[in-house]
């Protein structure tokens, strides 16, 4: 690790003869904005970066070894405290990959719930990313409109399955819960009165010219970097690859609703932005058209009340919030897995930190770092 | 327990709200108390004339008259601003807090928490004053000081109604602005004293910053030298009297082009010369903590706060004298409110344009910050000296 | 020259729209309450701090096996005579710190009603952690007791201020 203050490099000023010296800045784990415990090792000349080392690890609590003596059922509690801002897509990553290995099939109206759940919840997470990034460029107040909005969809959670953060809601073989008429109506309410929200969010801070000035030339990933990185998500899309699991491999019947995906020009810090603002308009169209095709019917398929999967492994991945998660279980036939590993996107997609931010103003770094949109608890896991 | 409901519901009928249509007539309540005690209690001047002239009746010497009266003078400045800064706290915590769908304060004094800053105010007196062990103890003490005395010193020539000002100057703008310069200093000794790598780099950015923006913020206001062909405070004030035609006011801003442009390029510079969003990169939160106060505590830091708000006012009041006629009444007819209620008016109605930019930009970085003023701002306040110097010329014989 | 006017102009009229949105809001009324004085109530489904009826249960552990963190912990009585185990708890107690709100207990449970299930209650305050652990005797409140160690007894938890106004049972 070169983060250690002692190994920062004197540079000459070329033109002057002046000899200056770099300073070593430690942003984080305890900085407003480096959205929970991530320390950035940031080697500054000025206000200029020369090096980054983002160090991880803070909220580290082994939630892949604890996985392994839970059994299936429980594991969806610990998943959840993965990514707690979407903790839906949580669940229904380790899900599918259960039932994958179980050769399950879910029933048709669970396919659907989990549908709308896993978009609501995209709604209320990029709702986090839009009012968190307002915060970190300086603008206080779409935040607060971002958690108005948010605080609605964790009413129609709460509504339905009884948690506002994490849900335990989908479960292996289907959902724990039904909805009812009052929630459909509910959950329509919310839908109309978001869309004209997402217009005011433009107007206030997608094309603020202080806001464009700031992200719209700083950050840029090029297509060769993100795939090169593996990045993943909007992340990926906003550097105009277009990539998104629920078109490139569909689960949940995710090919019969008709949305696009959103994709970047230039996979500058705008676009990324621009493209998860996109992606709420686009999970408002898939709950709409979910809600008006949800049939009566099972949620729960018929399974033992003692899941035991067959030896073997299985992988299965999704599109969640912030990235293409997946889910690896390895099972010796046990009650547990015997082994799990989450292919975390956040992670993945933090490392490209330390090759976008050199160059960077220090002003830059929390521009950079807030538009890949991390979560340090699916980071550190 | 209440049920859970929704902005939907909320919004459709406000007024059917108990809440909303208390605070609407609370609100009304007040406007018309203050204007009401103002028409009886009539020009603040006058009373300070009977005030000095009970002074001077007492049977002291002149010497000690005048010691006694620059005294009270300068207790009502440093008292108002004081209490500017528990007003202003507590003002932007519910506008900001209105304008974010919330409520704000509610708990302390009863009426929306009026007594919530000034139980903070007892909070940061009585908290512990911290002083980082790898600071420069002397400087991290004086730093604060040498922040607000410029600012109390600016208030000296600032008009508060008519012919109601600490001291006359002929050169009131000037000083006023030779004096707003200074507390940079106190920033950039803050940062530097704190030891503290972000302190330092929020003193270096306050530096260039405030520094920068003192020329546009000069040279904006020119053009309103030139229309009332002087730099002291009441003279511009009474030069805007008067009404056009009988019912619009003659203040500066409704001078064509060069009024509405001084207008604007004063009030940006202002808000950059105050630190405040969009241009708050001295103590940008996100980016530097809190800048160059982040190793401030209790009332070292309190007096940074002052002196925040305190440019906040002083920037309020002149707008208000600069550009909206500073006493004068809008339409003649409101003329039996006295002027110095109209001067507070249209300074809290400018205080109120600070804080809804605050609440509704995002801030540009240093560079950008930098680019702005030197190739936009500064130019185009030339430009403005220029069309004035055209009305002056042509129209306004 | 006419595309540097168009920008800043179009560049103003954004701000502008930007500060009409914050103003609208300014007169629109709020959406929160101040909380100590007001307080929402949570929806039916809503999982809670967790009650127990100790005069229910039937001791037979489901719950503490259906827990992911194993946060519970029970006892069940035993007849002083034959030595069989009774289907009654002979003490009962739930480790709060570490309870996830999940609902697997209350799912797992199978008396009717349910003998341990979430209630409506968020007002959970701890000061220290033995105010963590909740205890159910039979004849102790559904809220459960907390064991005070400085006086060597049961005491009821206190903070949950609004628990006798919650649901009771689902």
């Amino acid at each position: 690790m070169s983060i250690n203050p002692m190994n920062s490099t004197p540079i000459r000023s070329e033109t002057s003869g002046l000899k200056t010296d770099t300073l070593f800045l430690n942003m984080g784990p305890q900085h407003p904005s480096t959205h929970g415990v991530l320390r950035l090792g940031l080697t500054i000349s000025g206000e200029v970066i020369v090096e980054a080392m983002p160090d991880i690890g803070y909220l580290h609590r082994g939630v892949e070894k604890l996985l392994e003596t839970r059994t299936y059922a429980q594991g969806v509690v610990l998943a959840d405290r993965l990514d707690y801002c979407s903790a839906m897509s949580n669940d229904l990553a380790f899900c599918l990959s259960v039932e994958k290995l179980l050769g399950a099939q879910v029933p048709k109206r669970a396919q659907v719930l989990r549908v709308i759940m896993a978009e609501l919840n995209r709604i209320a997470s990029h709702l986090i990313f839009f009012g968190t990034y307002g915060i970190d460029i300086g603008a206080f107040t779409p935040f607060l409109y971002a958690f108005r909005e948010r605080e609605m969809v964790l009413d129609l959670f709460e509504m339905c399955c009884g948690a506002r953060l994490t849900y335990n809601y989908i479960r292996p073989g289907g959902v724990a819960s039904d909805i009812n008429a009052d929630w459909i109506a509910r959950c329509r309410e919310f839908l109309d009165f978001f869309k004209p929200r997402l217009d005011e969010y433009d107007t206030l801070l997608s094309f603020n010219p202080i806001f464009l000035v700031r992200t719209q030339t700083v950050g840029i990933i090029t297509p060769k970097t993100a795939v090169a990185w593996g990045l993943s998500g909007p992340n990926l899309r906003a550097s105009g690859v277009n990539y998104d699991v629920r078109q490139a491999e569909p689960y949940c019947g995710y090919e019969q609703y008709d949305f696009t995906v959103a994709l970047g020009k230039t996979g500058s810090c705008w676009d990324r932005y621009f493209c998860r603002v996109v992606e709420m308009r686009q999970s408002v169209r898939i709950v709409e058209q979910a809600l008006s095709r949800l049939a009566s019917g099972e949620i729960m398929a018929k399974l033992p009340k003692v899941l035991r999967l067959p030896a073997g492994e299985a992988y299965s991945h999704i599109e969640a919030s912030r990235g293409d998660l997946g889910v690896y279980i390895v099972s010796d036939g046990g009650l547990a897995p015997y082994r799990l590993h989450f292919r975390a996107p956040c992670f993945i997609n933090l490392a490209i930190l330390q090759e976008i931010l050199v160059g960077k103003k220090v002003a830059d770094v929390i521009a950079v770092l807030g538009s890949l949109d991390i979560v340090l608890g699916e980071v550190d896991r | 327990m209440m049920p859970r409901s929704w902005p939907t519901e909320v919004w459709k009928d406000p007024w059917s709200l108990p809440r909303y249509r208390a605070g609407a007539l609370w609100l009304g309540g007040i406007l018309f108390g203050i204007v009401l005690i103002s028409a009886v209690v009539g020009e603040l001047c006058v009373w300070g004339e009977k005030l000095f002239a009970f002074l001077s009746h007492l049977g002291l010497s002149v010497v000690v008259v005048d010691w006694i009266w620059v005294l009270v003078k300068l207790g009502c400045v440093i008292g108002l601003i004081v209490a500017n800064g528990l007003w202003a706290v507590w003002w932007e915590r519910k506008i900001s807090a209105h304008m974010q769908s919330r409520l704000g304060p509610m708990y302390a004094g009863g009426f929306h928490g009026w007594a919530q800053t000034i139980l903070d105010t007892v909070k940061l007196l009585l908290k512990e004053d911290i002083t980082p062990a790898s600071a420069d103890k002397v400087l991290h003490a004086l730093a604060p000081v040498v922040a607000i005395a410029p600012c109390v010193i600016a208030f000296a020539p600032v008009l508060f109604g008519k012919e109601l000002a600490a001291a006359k100057l002929d050169i009131g703008v000037l000083y006023i602005f030779a004096f707003a310069g200074i507390s940079v200093i106190g920033i950039v000794m803050a940062g530097w004293a704190s030891g503290n790598k972000y302190s330092l780099l929020g003193g270096l950015r306050a530096a260039a910053q405030i520094v920068s923006y003192e020329l546009p913020r000069g040279f904006s206001v020119v053009p309103i030298i030139m229309f009332a062909g002087s730099l002291d405070l009441a003279v511009i004030d009474q030069a805007q009297a008067g009404y056009w035609f009988g019912f619009f006011p003659r203040w500066f801003i409704f001078y064509p082009v060069a009024g509405q442009l001084s207008f604007l390029f004063f009030l940006i510079a202002s808000v950059a010369e105050t630190n405040r969003t969009p241009f708050d990169i001295p103590e940008a939160e996100s980016e530097l903590v809190a800048g160059f106060h982040t190793e401030f505590s209790g009332m070292k830091w309190s007096l940074f706060f002052l002196t925040e708000y305190g440019y906040v006012m002083l920037a309020s009041f002149l707008l208000a004298v600069f550009f909206f006629g500073g006493g004068a009444a809008p339409l003649p007819f409101l003329r039996f409110i006295p002027s110095w209620i109209w001067m507070m008016g249209k300074a809290m109605l400018m205080m109120f344009v600070f804080l809804w930019f605050r609440w509704t930009f995002p801030r540009l970085r240093v560079d950008q910050l930098m680019e702005f003023n030197w190739k936009f701002l500064l130019p185009w306040c030339f430009v403005n000296i220029a069309v004035a110097g055209l009305i002056l010329a042509w129209g306004m014989r | 020259m006419i595309a540097y006017f168009k920008e800043v102009f179009s560049g103003a009229w954004a701000f502008l729209q930007g500060l009409a949105i914050t103003l609208r809001y300014l007169f629109k009324p709020s959406i929160t309450v101040p909380y100590p004085t007001e307080k929402l109530t949570p929806y039916a489904a809503f999982r809670g701090i967790l009650l127990v009826d100790p005069a229910k249960c039937i001791a037979c552990g489901l719950c503490a096996k259906a827990c992911p963190s194993t946060c519970i912990s029970l006892e069940s009585q035993v007849h002083p005579e034959t030595k069989k185990r009774i289907p009654k708890p002979e003490w009962y107690a739930l480790d709060l710190g570490r309870c996830n709100f999940c609902g697997l207990c209350e799912a797992a449970c199978p008396t009717k009603p349910k003998s341990v299930w979430h209630s409506l209650d968020y007002e959970a305050v701890f000061s220290n952690r033995d105010e963590m652990v909740r205890c159910w005797k039979p004849g102790f409140p559904l809220a459960g007791r907390v064991w005070d160690p400085r006086k060597k007894d049961f005491k009821d938890p206190k903070g949950q201020i609004s628990v006798k106004e919650m649901r009771t049972r689902p």
